[in-house]
């Protein structure tokens, strides 16, 4: 009987205690899944607020102004010669990049002869990616200064000037705005309050930032990146090298029985109503340069 | 999720006296008192590795999409979402292992993503893409020359052992996780 009676006890307290660890268990396992919870939580909030803040900070993709006479899908590009010669030149190119100011310094002369000789229409798309790569700003600030000078009219001889005075790509020389400036000055007309306000004051920003995101997306990832009428040619065309004189051959041979483009216009930047009233009537239809990339 | 590291794992299974003396030594590292000091600098170390990423990714969001958009993985369409919410993503996965706050859990997400990097990485370098893998900010397009491809692959997995070893050793000192199970 006592020993009955001690085995019911003993069960007694035994289910007791495993209640109270049952209990214990549920209680942890509770815990566990609000701290589960809330740190899922906090991780799907993060990355939440995330998307929604950077999507505030972010410039937009459509410029708010562009320089006057650029051309394309939400002018982003500075066009540089007639709009009807019968080939288009489209260049990629950043104020800092070091590859850039070797291209310039070796085709300008032959690059600004053709646009002059009705042969090719240049197109230009001033990217500012070595800012994220070498840090800086030296970048952003010199694809301002030449939407500011494409505004004045001077892009072409102001282009040449920044090329030829260019930095070495380690050292942002161009982060101080003053010094973009005073190369202005030799470039005879372009200097004057307006575009100094226009450098200082970053005026074509939002553009720059929309043509370097246009260039993010556009599958292009090094500078400079030449197209003719669309196709690569730098550092090769094919399995030839680009050289000055390989350069005019080319344009010669994809110009081939084509009329050439309005001439006389030696000064940079055409304004497209002009150009077009210049265009001769009888010509067959201008090749539409759009902008490629 | 593997078993509750609350308690200590049960050993009901292994036959007493089994254990060589180089493998007792070793879980006495693993599981004695001076496992909780070496999962607490792993669980600040992986902490501070999530905010230096995170940090240096958030300043410029066009570069944060463009590093994504350079493994030419994602499309268009989450190129920016994930560009824009993977900074604040390991961020928040540093303030939670500062904390303590649920370390297992960190530490898993941080295994996922460290895997998924990983396997981005390799696919670019399968690919023969030349990109900077971003990191640690940066990011997009390189120079064939530049691209630094094992190191970064390398650096990742150590990141991974650290969180591996959270995964299955998540106590630790000076925590949230011990200040809520006391």
């Amino acid at each position: 009987m006592s020993e009955k009676n001690r085995e019911g006890k003993r069960t007694a307290r035994e289910r007791m205690r495993e209640d109270r660890a049952a209990q214990e268990a549920r209680e942890s396992r509770k815990k566990k899944m609000i701290v589960l919870g809330s740190v899922v939580a906090v991780l799907a909030v993060a990355a939440g607020v995330g998307v929604f803040v950077q999507n505030q900070r972010s410039k937009p993709d459509t410029p708010t102004a562009s320089p006057a006479g650029a051309i394309g899908n939400k002018n982003l590009v500075i066009p540089d010669g007639p709009a009807n010669a019968p080939s288009t030149l489209t260049v990629y190119e950043d104020p800092r990049c070091p590859a850039c100011g070797q291209f310039e310094r070796q085709f300008a002369p032959t690059v600004d002869q053709l646009q002059d000789q009705g042969k090719i229409y240049g197109n230009y798309h001033i990217v500012s990616f070595i800012d994220r790569h070498d840090g800086g700003k030296g970048s952003k600030n010199g694809a301002n200064a030449l939407a500011c000078a494409q505004d004045a009219g001077y892009f072409r001889a102001y282009h040449d000037v920044l090329y030829r005075n260019q930095p070495d790509e380690t050292v942002d020389s161009w982060k101080d705005k003053s010094q973009l400036i005073t190369l202005a000055k030799q470039v005879p007309g372009l200097d004057s309050p307006t575009f100094e306000s226009c450098v200082n004051s970053n005026k074509f920003g939002s553009w720059v930032s929309a043509v370097e995101q246009d260039f993010d997306k556009s599958g292009y990832t090094s500078t400079p990146t030449i197209l003719l009428n669309g196709k690569p040619i730098y550092p090769k065309n094919g399995n030839d090298e680009i050289t000055p004189d390989n350069l005019v051959k080319w344009v010669n041979e994809a110009n081939a029985g084509k009329t050439l483009g309005t001439t006389g216009s030696a000064s940079a930047s055409p304004a497209p109503t002009s150009t077009a009233a210049e265009t001769d009537p009888n010509q067959p239809a201008q090749p539409a340069p759009g902008a490629t990339g | 999720m593997a078993s509750q590291q609350d308690s200590p794992p049960s050993r009901a299974g292994e036959p007493p006296g089994s254990a060589a003396g180089a493998r007792s030594a070793l879980r006495r590292v693993t599981d004695g008192p001076a496992a909780e000091w070496i999962s607490t600098a792993a669980r600040l170390g992986l902490a501070v590795v999530w905010a230096w990423a995170g940090l240096a990714k958030v300043s410029d969001p066009a570069v944060a999409a463009q590093a994504v958009r350079a493994y030419r993985l994602l499309p268009e369409g989450l190129v920016k979402p994930v560009g824009y919410g993977l900074p604040f993503l390991e961020i928040a996965l540093a303030v939670l292992l500062v904390v303590g706050l649920g370390v297992r859990i960190a530490a898993v997400v941080s295994v996922l993503l460290l895997l998924t990097f990983i396997a981005g990485i390799s696919s670019a370098w399968a690919r023969g893409i030349s990109i900077d893998c971003g990191c640690f900010g940066g990011g997009g397009a390189v120079d064939a020359s530049q691209t630094e491809y094992l190191q970064e692959i390398l650096r990742d997995i150590g990141f991974l052992l650290l969180a591996l070893w959270l995964v299955f050793r998540p106590r630790t000192k000076l925590s949230a996780d011990a200040w809520l199970a006391a």
